[in-house]
């Protein structure tokens, strides 16, 4: 059954009813929705991003076939990269570098993952408030704002469907107020009837170097005991475990901290691995990551966070 | 913003502006940071409103002020000897007149918007200007290279070790987070950049 619209056409009547009822809910009632709205509904869009004074377009299929989310993320100018999340692989295709990555998928069960809680916690690390409503592409939407309390952290600005609680609109803002970066859906479309040739893949990837993680068994005394010493305030460590990688021979050792809402990954790489990365900051769109040596031990923390929290992270880990 | 400046930016994105309208539109953006913030945002949300962004090259506004500059793209090199996708554009080394300064701090300046102004806060991608020759078989070059503002530390493609760390991150991160991290490795700029280098703690 087709139970969404294209943005711009008319809402279902019983829309007002809801968006009343919808109202009266508080922020962290809203993003708790939204989460679940984006993994729970299926849908296929576009949507702008735009960062650094720089748009592109992009188009995301998300299926929910009894619980199991399968997911393609592809950019529809230059070069074309796709990621696609189906069954029990996480295919990224870089046709540029006639690659493609091939990553186990990991469905963290809501107990142990880094999913954010929104719990009161949470209110002492940022300021939830609503800002009213607004159009966004000829649809209703209520607004979120989510700003930090320190530098530690970013902000959000959300745009949330009042019908269906996705975010048409998002700004991910500095602890000043910048906009780090805008994603804005241009169309999306809510749909139970969304073929799986959607997850298809564009791109022909034959002949292309498919890197994968190697066949090997993961043993339980090689858990983690790694911890960073020095946290900034509100995280805590969520998921302690060790991955086998596309392109690596040995497990890499995986911790999680999140505060919440923002998550910090800081992988460990294995001392007979050939350290591949310089020491220092790095960084892809809004992700920061940091680089270091330790013990032999390259170490590297990365998330959708200021620099500076993934170098204190990073350069507190201490070794077991 | 009124609605003639509006229809100006609108009218120079489409080439339609005089010569004399054209210029100062771009010392305008030159002079006003808001400006330029505004006409960005107008010509992008725009664009995209009206489905225009759907084309392959969505920088509307940029490319016309570098056409207003007289400056002639050239493609970017990539890895693997693949043909170049004509969306990065490279600025020759030399041709740049002193009358067209001002047009190209505007340029830089358009470049820049939403940077964040975080003390500390390394570049983007487009800031990639050098990657070394011996390098260029092993990693994706970034989409812009540019011959002038060189920063002082060259920051340079990264091993996509970090890729792959960031798409194992994101298999961590639950709803909107990990589309935004997605969005992250799979855009055109989706190429981890080195921005600064130290701190070994052997």
């Amino acid at each position: 059954m087709r139970r969404g619209v294209s943005v711009g056409r008319l809402v279902s009547p019983a829309l007002g009813l809801l968006a009343f009822q919808a109202f009266a809910q508080d922020a962290q009632t809203w993003l708790h929705r939204m989460t679940r709205a984006v993994e729970d509904l299926s849908y296929e869009g576009t949507f702008v991003h735009l960062i650094g004074g720089e748009a592109e377009t992009l188009q995301i299929v998300h299926l929910n076939d009894n619980r199991r989310v399968s997911e393609r993320i592809v950019s529809m100018d230059g070069i074309g990269r796709e990621i696609i999340r189906h069954e029990d692989e996480v295919k990224f295709i870089l046709p540029d570098r006639q690659i493609v990555l091939m990553e186990e998928r990991r469905d963290v069960s809501p107990l142990v993952s880094a999913l954010p809680s929104y719990s009161e916690d949470l209110q002492q690390h940022y300021d939830f408030s609503l800002l009213g409503t607004e159009r966004v592409a000829d649809r209703e939407t209520q607004i979120v704002a989510i700003q930090p309390r320190d530098e530690f952290r970013y902000g959000y600005i959300l745009w949330l469907d009042t019908e269906t609680v996705m975010p048409l609109k998002s700004q991910l803002r500095d602890s000043q107020g910048s906009t780090i970066e805008q994603i804005l859906f241009t169309r999306i479309q809510i749909s139970d009837e969304i073929p799986l040739s959607a997850l298809e893949p564009t791109i022909d990837a034959d002949g292309f170097r498919v890197i994968r993680a190697p066949e090997a068994a993961l043993t339980e005394e090689a858990v983690p005991q790694w911890r960073a010493s020095r946290l900034p305030g509100g995280f805590k460590l969520s998921v302690a475990t060790q991955n086998l990688m596309a392109g690596s021979e040995y497990p890499v050792e995986h911790l999680v901290y999140s505060d919440g809402l923002a998550i910090v990954s800081v992988f460990i790489e294995n001392p007979n691995s050939e350290p591949e990365l310089a020491a220092g900051f790095s960084r892809v769109g809004s992700s920061n990551a940091f680089s270091l040596s330790l013990n032999g031990r390259q170490v590297t923390a990365v998330g959708e966070v200021p620099m500076r929290t993934v170098e204190t992270i990073a350069t507190s880990l201490t070794a077991p | 913003m009124t609605e003639q400046i509006q229809d100006q930016i609108s009218a120079f994105a489409d080439d339609e502006l005089s010569a004399e309208e054209c210029e100062f539109l771009v010392r305008r953006m030159e002079r006003d940071p808001g400006f330029r913030q505004k006409a960005l945002s107008y010509a992008t949300i725009g664009a995209a409103l009206r489905g225009e962004i759907l084309a392959p090259d969505p920088n509307v506004l940029r490319h016309r002020v570098q056409k207003e500059l007289g400056v002639v793209p050239v493609p970017v090199r990539h890895g693997f000897g693949q043909t170049a996708v004509p969306r990065g554009f490279a600025w020759p080394a030399l041709g740049f007149g002193i009358a067209a300064t001002v047009a190209v701090v505007a340029l830089l300046a358009l470049s820049n918007l939403n940077r964040t102004t975080t003390q500390g806060e390394g570049l983007l991608a487009s800031d990639v200007s050098v990657v070394p020759v011996a390098e260029r078989a092993n990693f994706v070059l970034p989409q812009e290279v540019s011959t002038d503002a060189q920063p002082a530390h060259q920051p340079l493609a990264a091993p996509i070790r970090l890729t792959n760390y960031l798409v194992t991150h994101g298999e961590y991160v639950q709803g909107f987070g990990r589309t935004s991290i997605h969005t992250d490795v799979v855009g055109n700029r989706g190429t981890f950049v080195v921005v600064s280098t130290g701190s070994e703690q052997d």
